[in-house]
């Protein structure tokens, strides 16, 4: 395992040296003599283990340094100097969030030097952010405009843009570029670069023509960018945002003969209280199902329905693929890999398009939802799919792109018309006057309502794969999941180490379920077997364990993978209410799990709209002639060359 | 539209790689040779180049962008003239060469003639202040250039005369040797000396010696060196910061050239006291026309064993040294930039702590010093500490090199003991008129008359060794919005004080120059540009706006109140 381990604890930042943190490393016991040192911060003292930036050591003391570069999830950069604080003994000042404590100091953090320079450093950015507050969809929510508010601006010191450099880049499903609001922190770069490892964005030039621009100076939708959306998330102002469909949401609710359903996928409901001033981790599930009604939303559906359904299709195939490698002895590609992450599914076919034949074929739950509704639901209820509007609340921006796939029409409609973030719903609800934390509750609408564990953990990274684990493992063994872990909780897959691996041993098995039956004749073969998994999330992750396998390393012998695009899966995503950070992140996981162990159905097999799906409409069961048509999709090998 | 051929390109991609190096810091190294290949970097190239180094090509058109001498969007002509229009060479009638040059040409600056010979831009220092204006063509320098050498000179381009016509290397006027300029040390008699003393014993007799780093910080060059030694690593670096862009200042330029191995025993001697088995000389790019010569040198130097491996039979030491070219970014003389420059970055200078002698060169222990420091360190090993420091104050010891330009009868390079004062330096220079000098170039103080009592040293007015003489008649505005536009160009840009500040005083400036300018907002500018010198990330940065301030203080009645010509 020792290779596995170090892929697993290698820091992902490739940025350049000087964006790198500090070599200076916190000691392992901080009793040690020497290992913590005294720092007095405006009077106030504390020891620190050494190297801890003057930033943190003020944050313990509960003294406020603003920041704007810095962000926690990304390495140090020191570039904005908004931070800056005086260190008795030195003569200029220092950035706080970029200097790490090795020696005693007295740090000052609000004499006049330093509000002088952060106050220029406000004016400054603002003298060439184009725009106004309140034409901009960061408005209320904008790092910059807090600042010249806690600043005391009150006049442009040393004046203001009246017309845009570069104009807006809407030529993405995904993104919009307004670099005209750039202030240059860089966070985009570090983000693409570090955490993600696209690489869409750079700074250009240098000096004051120094710019963020795109390979070839390209539009976003003509660059190899995978849609993930996490520079917009760490994006302070406006320059990052999504495409919003809300106004053609807003046109088709407004359409009398459009029959408007909405599909709510498991991580907004965790996030979407942030919008309204509510502790991340405040779940609104049953809240929101009322808003969107009382919007004019035909039907509320719940995409755990399709992650339920996902599970049986991706289970299936990886059995299939087990079984035609140990039993038929044919070549098929293993380990399999996840395909419900649009970000990730778009990595892979421009970073390694020669791996597709691992990514399921199965679709992503949302695209899923879309094939069902516009079938086997217009079916049900007599409606023309031509006149179904299908909209997916999505915690992700890739959606937006995904859904205008022209393979993702099997139904031969559009599967999905509109891929809507947690934001814009959120922002949808505001332009209705709704209150969401005092909405009455309410379910989900019928023939998808049951409330299903299993569905709702894909919206935390590793959830997909403990699904799978509950379904798969119970199917094959006969035998309850809660009996190895406690609960139905897999902890191994569970948690935010950016790769994790586990194993879980076949003791047994039982019959094989009437669900299977026409495919496996038992499962003999898979007996004394050990499932070995790993999960992955964040690109530059994937990256490494895409490359782990390729050089034969120990996650090559993995049988199933799941990845996902977004650090901390889905609940991290690029529709996702901004900030994000790792507590934000933790917290709003907990709601997920909260839910998952109050949900009445934990199994994706024992979903009965699920069950009846298969009885009533998918007749030939999973990965059968029917699903294959409308639940499984191909790949494009797109390769990372734009010239 | 050429016609690119991929297959052929990943050859020689390829083919450089086995050169420099497979991983990133051959980036610049690899990008200079294509360009030299192809007449700029053609999108093709930079995506190829990405991918066989295993980064993405956002980051290689990143690094393109941040320096001035990658050209990304056409093909260069055949000949680039690059005029520099820094302080020297505009004060000695730049403007109308340039004029001339358009003339000429038919083209403007930044434009490339439609034949595809010529290319015209501006560029920053050539190092030619005493004998500006000066004009680099490809790798050819002219000197003291005027409007009717001009046409001459497109026509031996035109005629492909220039490589055979004029010399490789132009010198400057040394006006005043001293102890240093006038040793007669033979080629590795500094290392000899110095490998008869333990590393210790080395550091020992620099820190006696009292010597600190020429580049014009002045920090002890021995605690650098101890520092370093002390470090634990399995690599060290030393770095010769030839990287000389500071307006004003031409001596390494010539040391180079002069007292070449003397440099190279200097980078030995101290990869000898910190452990160090890899050199770079960061030459820079305005000085390409040295790199042969001094590849050259390394070779000799390689053939008598003063490089290689157990050099001079010294059991286990084995050095050697590399020349990596820069390309046209000021900003690459920090320290910190210059090492990221190495790495195949941009120049952005890192935030420090940590400091490069723990964490430098591929975050390995790394010591940049400038090519004078090495030359001194050399000579010290064989002449003692005390023959060095009986020159100079007790905080500032030994004699330094000055670059000299401006108004003055007799600019070139003299060598001056420290704590001279700026009074008895224009009466050498014969500048006895001088209304104000600037001494450390751009990022340098503007010194009026009633300062000329005032010393040069670290302990008073510190400097790299640029001297800008500014005679009764020169307009101290026009020279401060000169030093702006300066570092308005050549901030790296990556910190709001010196990317933004240094704009917003430009403009203050030419506030002023419209005589638009109110005392208030002139006292606005004042109290920004102390931001910039306290909230700046790196030195230059740090001391961006001290020209500035400097003219303003010195200067106020001669710039307010102006009424513009035209009005």
């Amino acid at each position: 395992m020792e290779d596995n381990e170090k892929v697993m604890t290698e820091s992902t930042v490739r940025a350049p040296k000087s964006t790198t943190p500090s070599t200076i490393k916190a000691p392992e016991d901080i009793s040690a003599i020497g290992a913590t040192i005294k720092v007095t911060i405006d009077g106030k003292e504390i020891r620190v283990p050494m190297g801890t930036t003057i930033l943190n050591a003020a944050r313990m003391l509960g003294i406020n340094i603003p920041t704007l570069c810095h962000h926690n999830d990304l390495c140090i950069s020191g570039v904005c100097r908004i931070c800056v604080v005086e260190v008795e003994g030195m003569r200029t000042l220092q950035a706080s969030c970029a200097y790490p404590i090795s020696q005693p100091i007295v740090v000052h953090t609000h004499t006049r030097k330093v509000r002088q320079a952060r106050r220029h450093v406000v004016d400054l950015l603002l003298a060439r952010h184009y725009g106004e507050c309140y034409s901009c969809v960061r408005n209320n929510n904008c790092e910059l405009q807090q600042l010249a508010h806690e600043y005391g601006v009150d006049f442009y010191r040393f004046g203001h843009v009246d017309k845009p450099t570069y104009g807006r880049d809407n030529s993405s499903y995904a993104i919009v570029r307004d670099m005209d609001k750039c202030i240059l922190c860089r966070r985009c770069v570090r983000t693409c670069i570090d955490l993600q490892e696209v690489g869409v964005y750079e700074a250009f030039e240098r000096g004051n023509q120094t710019r963020i621009g795109t390979f070839m100076d390209n539009p976003m939708a003509e660059l190899i960018c995978i849609n993930c959306g996490q520079c917009i998330n760490r994006c302070p102002t406006g320059a990052l945002h999504a495409n919003d469909p809300s106004d053609a949401i807003w046109a088709a609710i407004d359409d009398p003969t459009k029959h408007v359903v909405i599909q709510t996928a498991p991580a907004p409901r965790s996030a979407i209280g942030e919008c309204f001033g509510l502790p991340a981790g405040t779940p609104l599930t049953f809240e929101m199902n009322t808003a969107m009604r009382y919007c004019g939303f035909d039907k509320v559906f719940d995409t755990n329905f399709s992650a339920d359904l996902t599970i049986i299709e991706e289970g299936t195939e990886l059995i299939l693929r087990l079984y035609k490698a140990l039993v038929k002895k044919e070549p098929v590609s293993l380990p399999l890999f996840t395909s419900c992450s649009p970000g990730w599914v778009k990595y892979i076919e421009h970073f390694y398009p020669e791996m597709l034949s691992h990514l399921s074929s199965a679709k992503s739950p949302q695209q899923m939802f879309g094939a069902v509704i516009k079938t086997y639901y217009a079916e049900l209820n007599n409606i023309d799919p031509a006149d179904i509007v299908t909209v997916a609340l999505m915690p992700c921006t890739a959606k937006k792109f995904e859904c205008n796939r022209p393979e993702m029409n099997s139904s031969g409609f559009k599967d999905i018309d509109y891929g809507l973030t947690t934001r814009e719903l959120a922002g949808m609800f505001q332009e209705a006057g709704i209150d969401l934390p005092n909405m009455p509750k309410s379910d989900f609408d019928e023939p998808f309502g049951t409330r299903t564990g299993s569905g709702v953990i894909f919206g935390a990274t590793g959830g997909v794969m403990e699904s799978a684990i509950r379904t798969v493992y119970e199917l094959i063994t006969g035998d309850r999941i809660d009996n190895l872990f406690e609960r139905a909780r897999i902890m191994p897959v569970r948690g935010f180490e950016g790769i994790r691996y586990a194993e879980l041993p076949i003791a047994k098995v039982g019959p094989v379920p009437d669900l299977l039956k026409h495919l496996i004749p038992n499962w003999d073969w898979l007996r004394g077997a050990t499932l070995k998994v790993a999960v992955a999330h964040g690109t530059a992750n994937a990256k490494k364990v895409l490359d782990n396998i390729k050089s034969g390393g120990k996650l090559s012998e993995c049988h199933f993978i799941e990845f996902m695009a977004c650090p901390g899966g889905c609940l991290g995503g690029g529709g996702m209410p901004i900030p994000t950070n790792e507590e934000i992140r933790a917290a709003r996981a907990q709601a997920i799990y909260a839910e998952d162990e109050a949900s009445e159905v934990r199994k994706s097999y024992e979903n009965p709209a699920v069950v009846r799906l298969y009885n009533e409409f998918l007749v030939d069961g999973p990965c059968g002639h029917k699903s294959h048509k409308l639940l499984h999709t191909y790949y494009t090998p797109r390769g990372k060359k734009l010239v | 539209m050429q016609v690119l051929d991929r297959v052929k390109i990943n050859q020689e991609i390829s083919d450089l790689k086995k050169i420099y190096g497979e991983d990133r810091s051959a980036l610049l190294p690899i990008l200079q040779d294509l360009q030299e290949k192809y007449g700029y970097l053609p999108n093709l190239v930079m995506q190829e180049t990405a991918h066989a180094l295993g980064i993405h090509p956002v980051e290689v058109e990143s690094v393109a962008s941040f320096y001035s001498f990658f050209h990304r969007k056409e093909k260069q002509g055949k000949y680039v003239l690059r005029l520099c229009q820094t302080i020297s060479c505009d004060l000695s009638g730049k403007a109308k060469v340039a004029r001339q040059l358009e003339n000429e040409l038919g083209i403007k600056f930044g434009e490339t003639t439609k034949d595809g010979m010529f290319t015209l831009e501006y560029t920053n220092c050539l190092g030619m202040c005493d004998q500006g204006p000066a004009l680099l063509i490809n790798d050819r320098l002219f000197a003291r250039v005027t409007p009717e050498k001009v046409p001459q000179i497109i026509a031996d381009c035109r005629r492909d005369f220039i490589k055979s016509a004029f010399p490789k290397v132009v010198p400057s006027d040394v006006r005043k040797s001293g102890p240093i300029l006038s040793h007669d040390l033979k080629p590795g008699e500094g290392l000899k000396a110095a490998l008869k003393n333990t590393r210790s014993g080395v550091i020992s007799l620099i820190r006696e010696s009292g010597l600190k780093g020429r580049g014009g910080a002045g920090f002890p060059t021995a605690v650098k060196w101890q520092l370093a030694g002390a470090a634990q690593s399995d690599k060290k670096f030393v770095v010769c910061n030839a990287d000389e862009g500071e307006p004003g200042t031409f001596k390494d330029r010539y040391l180079l050239f002069q007292h070449t191995e003397m440099i190279f025993d200097g980078m030995t001697i101290a990869a000898y006291a910190i452990g160090a088995m890899k050199g770079f000389v960061y030459l820079r790019g305005e000085y390409l026309y040295l790199k042969q010569y001094l590849q050259e040198v390394l070779e000799k130097r390689r053939q008598n064993n003063l490089l290689g491996e157990n050099i001079l039979g010294k059991e286990g030491f084995n050095f050697d040294i590399e020349i990596r070219m820069g390309s046209g970014a000021y900003v690459c003389g920090e320290e910190t930039a210059l090492i990221e420059s190495l790495e195949g970055y941009r120049g952005e200078p890192r935030n420090r702590p940590p400091f490069p002698v723990d964490t430098g060169f591929q975050n390995h222990p790394t010591i940049v010093n400038n090519v004078e420091t090495f030359l001194d360190a050399a000579l010290i090993c064989v002449k003692g500490a005390k023959w060095f420091n009986e020159h100079g104050t007790e905080k500032s010891s030994g004699t330094k090199l000055f670059s000299v330009s401006g108004d003055c009868e007799q600019p070139g390079i003299y060598e001056l003991p420290f704590g001279i004062t700026i009074e008895q330096l224009l009466k050498e220079v014969k500048g006895e008129n001088a209304k104000a000098v600037q001494i450390g170039g751009a990022s340098g103080r503007c010194v009026a008359r009633k300062d000329f009592n005032r010393t040069i040293a670290f302990e008073d007015i510190s400097s790299g060794g640029s001297i800008i003489v500014f005679g009764p008649q020169v307009d101290m505005l026009e020279v401060a919005i000169n030093f702006m536009e300066f570092f308005v160009e050549e901030s790296c840009g990556q910190c709001t004080p010196c990317r933004e500040g240094n704009v917003k005083l430009l403009e203050g400036l030419k506030l002023l120059e419209e005589g638009r300018c109110s005392a208030s907002y002139l006292n606005e500018l004042m109290r920004l540009a102390e931001t910039i010198q306290l909230a700046s990330k790196c030195g230059l940065g740090q001391s961006s706006p001290n020209a500035f301030v400097s003219i303003i203080e010195n200067f106020k009645s001669e710039i307010l109140g102006r009424v513009p010509e035209k009005a």
